[in-house]
């Protein structure tokens, strides 16, 4: 993919924005590629109307509102396709227990039991734990990170987020259970897990 | 979405309340349930803390 003019100084700290604006492209696109692609020509337009940004609002901020305008564009095309994704609430609902007898027991105990993490609000502080948690946004399902991201990053209602997704409520609920389980799960294993006491 | 076993929870449907109590209040009964399974369950408890982290880290992510 080609990079907006790499020896500008400030493009490496426009660029570290490119996952989380790709996350949030990702959120109100459904589609890879034109996420992607909406981010791309944001980061472009970003850096060629950089003097305009006034530092009253944050770096990524103001990103986001071009970001927002460029996938407003591409959403127009998108438009006659939306009717066209359908979940079948059987086979999420069947796919989804078949998930969780691999988080627990037969006697429904947990199998990678949670653990005490310690002084969760000090990771907020530091970089490498940003890139872990982004990391393991990304290792969620298509979907369930898409949900998850509008849910709790977001912020919006979860019935808007069923309509636009063309799921159930109930479906909506599973995916977004399934997605902070294995959220935690690989905060866990990627960062909690390496310091934290073990509380059992 | 009611729990399976309101009078003895177990960490599955314990901890499925608790996910779903991110989305819509609990009713009385599962709230009652779901106390009695967080008195007696550490798990549980170390579970239902971090989802109020993944909610708050989940909102510093969006702000930067």
């Amino acid at each position: 993919m080609p990079r907006a003019s790499a020896t500008d100084p400030r493009f490496a700290e426009i660029e570290s924005h490119r996952p989380y604006l790709v996350r949030y492209a990702l959120a109100q696109l459904r589609d890879g590629e034109l996420a992607e692609e909406a981010v791309q020509e944001a980061l472009v337009a970003a850096l060629e109307s950089i003097d305009g940004f006034d530092k009253r609002s944050t770096l990524r901020t103001w990103l986001t509102s071009i970001l927002r305008f460029k996938v407003i564009d591409l959403q127009r095309r998108l438009v006659a396709d939306r009717a066209r994704t359908q979940y079948d609430e059987a086979t999420v609902g069947a796919e989804h227990e078949a998930w969780l007898d691999e988080m627990f027991d037969d006697t429904g105990h947990w199998r990678s039991p949670p653990q005490a993490w310690n002084d969760p609000e000090a990771a907020l502080e530091q970089s490498r734990f940003w890139e872990v948690f982004e990391r393991c946004l990304g290792r969620l399902s298509s979907t369930g990170g898409r949900v998850f991201f509008k849910r709790e990053v977001l912020g919006e209602e979860t019935d808007v987020i069923c309509r636009d997704e063309g799921i159930t409520q109930s479906n909506c609920w599973v995916m977004l259970h399934r997605a902070r389980i294995a959220l935690r799960m690989c905060l866990e294993q990627s960062w909690f897990g390496t310091e934290a006491p073990r509380g059992r | 979405m009611a729990a399976d076993e309101p009078e003895d929870l177990n960490c599955r449907n314990a901890s499925r309340l608790l996910s779903l109590a991110c989305e819509r209040p609990l009713n009385a009964e599962e709230l009652r349930a779901l106390k009695h399974h967080l008195d007696e369950c550490l798990m549980c408890t170390n579970f239902e803390q971090q989802l109020n982290f993944l909610h708050k880290a989940s909102r510093v992510f969006r702000t930067g």
